[in-house]
């Protein structure tokens, strides 16, 4: 094809060529061409198949406001090709064909629309119930767009960014840079948005005259030009908005350019204040076939020349509903269009001056006719026209049948953002009734059509918006409202939304396939409300996003019914407006998670790290998961563990003692210099949330661990339930200022000695207390005698930034005495052995201090602490319906059960918390919750396993600890 | 182990052209290869304290002024002062040693808790723009002013130190130090496409003592004055 390229409102380079991959062969592009329109360009009519009936579906709107050029580009399915820029090299299949999109086997799917009325698949195909499972699969077969493969990764670099704005402006329409300009005037930072990768847009590809001296389109380039010189003014092209949201959060995805560094990336803003200038698109215009390639709206036929160069066919027939469809034939007919006739279904209200410009081309018009039905297979060949009451037709040949009933605001933005809208009888606009705050509206989207008009409106909409953000606009805005007064108000539009046609291929909703008949069906079977039939038929649920039945559903609901004074009722808009990738707002997707100071070492040493919460820790040190020998060398010689992820905190100040008597249930007061206490914090129900211990560092200053879950939690946790006291006391968070090593088995003390710089003899440092010494004179720890592993154990808690070194002093140390590295699953298996509980595993919301047999940590004569839990605890200390914390051995040594099983006779009894196979006990053994009345020693447990086929594992309960009962090793 | 260290949570995988030994820690003053900006520089070494009272308004850290206001920072005799909140402040020594903690209560020395970044040059606020919604750029403050909230969706201290041209300009951002990696990772990703280049503790100094007492740096009162004047800018 021929292109149209000495234009001056061109958005294409012709001087540089692009080329894309389409059934085995090159096509030619230029720059600047979307990827539809590069097709277009080479003769190519039909882009695709429609979902349900296979027809064959051509360029329609060129704003992707239907799926009928969705095509697979570069292996992603159901790509928009009318606003996708074309790339060099791009591969770019049809979808949903069998064959191809000029030929599809599946065509005969047409003739089958009798079998499937509205909601078919809801009615039919259901009985008997075994029939629907298979029928479910054909439909799907026949059925659908593009599919993309299980194993697809998504190319290219997906980002994002979060824009702060004052005013942020939606529409980079004339109204919208004229707002932008107006509120930029205050020196506020604004935003401007345009879906197009161009501003303009109305006035962009329009030669009429804008004033005695320029056209629209050059005007529509002097306000680009100055809003791309206000450096305030931030403008985001190719950049469609996906939602709004509260306190005026607009969320949106820019397409990225050849030159960007993104493919797309997702904006999130927040302004102070927005202008909506969306303007309008137009409405779909129903008649029989009114799908077929080589029928368009008017915008899509006259951008296609005064944008990319294209004229769209040869010898057309327009049947429009307003002004810009006369305007566009005359154009078109100027760049040499055959025009056969303009059907105008206004009987009246149209410009004497477009009219005139007709008759001086000799271009037949017809007032108050319609397309009523296009002839043609997989093209249009020929269109009937007809009176809108049907009283008389006459037939016309064409290749280019441009057809619009009428404009429609796109108002998405203004009802996510909860705008209510309402049928507007003098313009057929669903228009806003009550703008939220700090809103506004500007342009066609008001009605206006006058050029003057709409900037007016533009200029007043920036400057409230300004006013919003606390400048004085009134006089401006009084000035520029008095202007937009004196200037032509909205114009009348149609209501007209189907030829007099039967229509059952009558298409309201392209992507779905539903037709006029189908609307017709479901109100027939007592859908009554839009909202209610629009998922019944489908209709506006593609990817379309109700672009092209939107409006017109409720308009034709509304007519069908005819009920007295009952006005049309939109249909519910919800996010993305406009549908974009997933990767997109996917964006970077950092995986942000904490390392410990150690990482690198236990990276090094094999360690095979696993998150677990905010962390990656070092779960297993081999590829042997029940990590036999990591166990074994602990109960028998000496391991090393990092902890680093416990949380600490200092605490300190006047107050200190009463706010950790406060939250742990334990005395508080008899933490003594030098030793550890073991103590729990509980919350109001007094159900367990934390354990840890605390030392004394000094006077009113204490230094405490928490769980590595409650680390996050615990300053927000203390400072709540100390709201109201005005107590003097000061908090500071040091989980990740100290890194945690613990060095246990018998041979702990032997290795801890060759480096420490103190005395580590039991008399000098026993069990369950605390010390602070250096390591090698250089590193000071702090260190602390305790026992979870169930053996003799040193907890050092030393700066971060020394952890490395402090753990390779420590191994060095210990490789005579064979030490080695074990991770969270050994530490898991050895304390579970001694019974030591963690919580999360051995709790859960409802378990209590009681419940867990840490009874002896509650000090219950503190009564002026007001420990949190303590009454719920008082409460709940008789009640032998609770669950109660028991160990149990597994009548088969080799087999324990799955963590989280379920206990059984009749009925659940509990659950299984923790349970491994033993190495050191050679058996397997396990921590349970169960009722209180199977808690007695010696009880027999059945156990349930997920896909146990119903046989049951057997335990028993027995004495707890398991490993070294009289506690003598940790001792040692 | 020949010579016992600390270590930074962060490593970049630049080469180490100067190397200094402070501490125990090795400081990296200048890499190869940093180009004309933006930059990224480590500076977890640096001493960081806080301090929390009830009363901070009687307390003079090394003879220098608390801000009175939440987000509002003091930036003089190369320590920067950040208020937190009603009882807390974050006293950070970016251009010289720290000396030993005060004696008097309220004080902990947090060097370890956090990595402490600096970002700046060229588009520095437009890379900061690709992870946080925080409005660093915002005209109503004046420099150095501080934020708290999700940077790269972590909780972080912000403090925007100056303000250029477009884009330009630079920031200082804490986090946990295990993030640490995450978070260079993040700002590193996000800065590529500006050319961002891990630069030394030399490169910070020379562009931070040039801000150091500037007008405006203690000035918070005239600060909160302007916000409560204009809604947003």
């Amino acid at each position: 094809m021929n292109r149209l390229t000495k234009l001056p409102t061109l958005r294409i380079d012709p001087s540089e060529n692009r080329s894309l991959q389409y059934k085995g062969q090159t096509y030619q592009g230029v720059a600047g061409d979307t990827v539809a329109t590069a097709l277009y360009a080479n003769g190519v009519r039909v882009f695709a198949r429609s979902l349900k009936y296979h027809r064959p579906r051509g360029l329609y709107s060129l704003d992707g406001e239907c799926s009928n050029t969705c095509m697979q580009v570069d292996d992603i399915p159901n790509v928009r090709t009318e606003n996708t820029l074309l790339k060099n090299g791009m591969q770019v299949k049809d979808q949903n064909v069998k064959g191809s999109a000029e030929f599809d086997w599946m065509g005969f799917m047409d003739k089958l629309d009798c079998l499937m009325p509205a909601g078919f698949y809801y009615r039919t195909m259901h009985k008997p119930a075994s029939l629907w499972p298979i029928a479910m699969k054909q439909v799907r077969n026949a059925a659908g767009l593009g599919k993309i493969a299980p194993d697809f990764r998504m190319k290219g670099d997906y980002t994002e960014i979060y824009p702060r704005a004052a005013v942020c402006v939606i529409g980079g329409g004339a109204a919208g840079m004229t707002a932008a300009l107006a509120a930029a005037e205050s020196g506020l930072r604004v935003v401007l948005l345009d879906a197009r990768p161009w501003l303009g847009g109305c006035f962009d590809y329009r030669v009429s005259a804008y004033d005695q001296e320029k056209a629209l389109y050059q005007r529509a380039r002097e306000l680009a030009k100055a809003v791309e010189a206000t450096p305030n003014i931030r403008v985001f092209k190719h950049t469609a908005v996906v939602g709004v949201y509260n306190n005026n959060l607009i969320t949106a995805f820019q397409v990225g350019g050849e030159s960007d560094s993104f493919n797309e990336r997702y904006l999130e803003i927040r302004a102070t204040s927005v202008v909506v200038a969306t303007g309008c698109i137009e409405r779909p215009l129903l008649f029989e076939n009114n799908e077929r390639p080589g029928i368009m709206q008017v915008g899509c036929a006259h951008r296609l020349a005064r944008t990319y160069g294209l004229l769209p066919g040869n010898q057309a027939v327009f049947s429009i509903g307003h002004d810009l469809g006369l305007e566009a034939a005359a154009d078109l007919f100027d760049l040499g269009l055959q025009i056969a006739c303009v059907a105008d279904i206004r009987a009246d209200g149209q410009d004497p001056q477009l009219l005139l410009a007709l008759t001086k081309r000799n271009i037949p018009f017809l007032r108050g006719w319609v397309a009523c039905e296009a002839h043609g297979s997989r093209q249009v060949e020929k269109v009937t026209l007809s009176t809108i009451d049907g009283s008389a037709k006459r037939q016309f040949g064409c290749d280019l049948l441009v057809a619009s009933a009428g404009l429609t605001p796109i108002t998405g933005p203004l009802t996510l953002a909860q705008a209510k809208l309402k049928y507007d009888m003098h313009t057929g606009y669903f228009l806003p009734v009550d703008l939220p705050a700090k809103t506004h509206i500007a342009g066609r989207l008001t009605g206006l059509q006058h050029a003057l008009a709409i900037e007016a409106s533009g200029r007043l909409a920036g400057l409230n918006a300004a006013a919003d953000c606390g400048f004085d606009t009134a006089k401006s805005a009084a000035e520029a409202g008095q202007q937009l007064n004196a200037l032509p108000g909205p114009e009348r539009g149609t209501r007209l939304v189907s030829a007099p046609v039967k229509g059952r291929k009558s298409f309201i909703c392209f992507d779905e396939d539903t037709t006029l008949k189908n609307i017709k069906q479901a109100i027939e079977m007592g859908f009554d409300v839009p909202e209610l039939i629009k998922r019944f038929t489908s209709a506006g649920t593609g990817p379309g996003q109700g672009g092209i039945p939107g409006h017109n559903l409720p308009l034709l609901v509304s007519e069908y019914q005819a009920r007295t004074g009952a006005k049309p009722i939109p249909t519910t808009v919800r996010p993305p407006l406009v549908p974009t990738f997933i990767a997109t707002y996917a964006g970077a997707n950092h995986d942000m998670c904490k390392r410990t100071p150690l990482h690198d070492l236990q990276k090094k040493a094999g360690g095979v790290f696993r998150r677990m919460g905010v962390w990656r820790r070092a779960r297993y040190f081999s590829e042997d998961f029940s990590c036999r020998e990591e166990i074994l060398n602990v109960r028998n010689n000496v391991g090393l563990l990092d902890a680093s992820t416990l949380g600490k905190f200092r605490i300190h100040g006047p107050d200190a003692l009463k706010a950790l008597q406060r939250v742990y249930v334990s005395n508080m007061a008899k933490v003594a210099e030098g030793r550890v206490k073991y103590s729990a914090m509980c919350n109001d129900d007094g159900c367990v949330i934390d354990d840890g211990v605390v030392v004394k560092l000094a006077e009113n200053d204490y230094y405490f661990t928490t769980s590595t879950g409650r680390a996050g939690e615990t300053v927000e946790w203390i400072r709540f339930h100390t709201r109201y006291d005005g107590w003097d006391f000061h908090l500071v968070n040091l989980t990740d200022a100290m890194g945690v090593i613990n060095i246990s088995g018998p041979n702990a003390c032997k290795v801890l000695a060759k480096v420490a710089d103190t005395d580590l003899a039991n008399e000098a440092f026993p069990f369950s207390s605390y010390r602070e010494f250096t390591i090698r004179k250089k590193i000071p720890v702090r260190a602390m005698r305790l026992g979870f592993v169930g053996e003799l154990s040193y907890e050092l808690h030393a700066d971060a930034s020394y952890m490395p070194a402090l753990w390779q002093i420590i191994e060095e140390a210990g490789q005579e005495f064979g030490i080695r590295n074990f991770g969270v699953e050994a530490q898991n298996v050895l304390r579970l052995e001694k019974c030591h509980i963690i919580l999360g595993q051995e709790s859960e919301q409802r378990t209590n201090l009681l419940d867990l047999g840490l009874g002896f940590l509650w000090h219950r004569n503190k009564p002026d602490a007001k420990t949190v839990g303590a009454v719920a605890l008082r409460q709940t200390e008789k009640d032998p319906g609770r669950f109660r914390l028991v160990g149990f051995k597994m009548e088969d040594p080799q087999r324990p059960p799955r963590d989280g099983s379920i206990i059984v006779d009749q009925r659940i009894r509990g659950y299984v918390c923790t349970a491994r196979k033993s190495f050191t006990l050679n058996e397997s053994v396990g921590l349970a919750l169960v009722d209180a009345e199977l808690a007695a020693l010696g009880t027999r447990l059945e156990i349930f396993e997920d896909e146990c086929n119903g046989k049951r594992l057997d335990a028993r309960i027995v004495p707890m600890p398991f490993y070294d009962p009289q506690g003598e090793r940790m001792k040692m | 182990m020949k010579e016992i260290q600390r270590q930074s949570p962060v490593q970049f995988k630049a080469d180490a052209q100067k190397i200094a030994m402070r501490d125990n820690w090795p400081v990296v003053l200048e890499y190869s290869n940093e180009g004309r900006g933006p930059f990224v520089v480590d500076l977890t070494h640096k001493a960081k304290w806080d301090l929390q009272d009830k009363n901070l308004a009687t307390h003079k850290p090394l003879g220098l002024d608390i801000p009175t206001l939440p987000g509002a920072c003091a930036f003089q005799k190369s320590v920067l002062i950040n208020r937190l909140n009603r009882t807390q402040c974050a006293i950070w020594h970016l251009l010289a040693d720290a000396p030993a903690l005060p004696g008097e209560p309220g004080y902990t020395d947090v060097t370890e808790s956090t990595v402490l970044l600096a970002l700046f040059g060229p588009n520095a606020l437009a890379i900061a723009e690709k992870l946080t919604a925080l409005d660093l750029m915002d005209p109503q403050k004046q420099t150095p002013f501080l934020l708290q909230g999700p940077f790269s969706h972590l909780p972080c201290q912000v403090v925007t130190l100056e303000r250029g041209h477009g884009f330009d300009g630079g920031l200082l951002l804490t986090c946990s130090r295990g993030y640490a990696r995450s978070m260079v990772h993040a700002i590193l990703d996000a800065g590529a496409e500006f050319g961002l280049r891990p630069a030394g503790e030399q490169r910070f100094s020379a562009w931070a003592s040039g801000l150091s007492g500037k007008p405006g740096s203690a000035q918070a009162p005239s600060v909160m004055h302007l916000v409560t004047t204009r809604e947003n800018l």
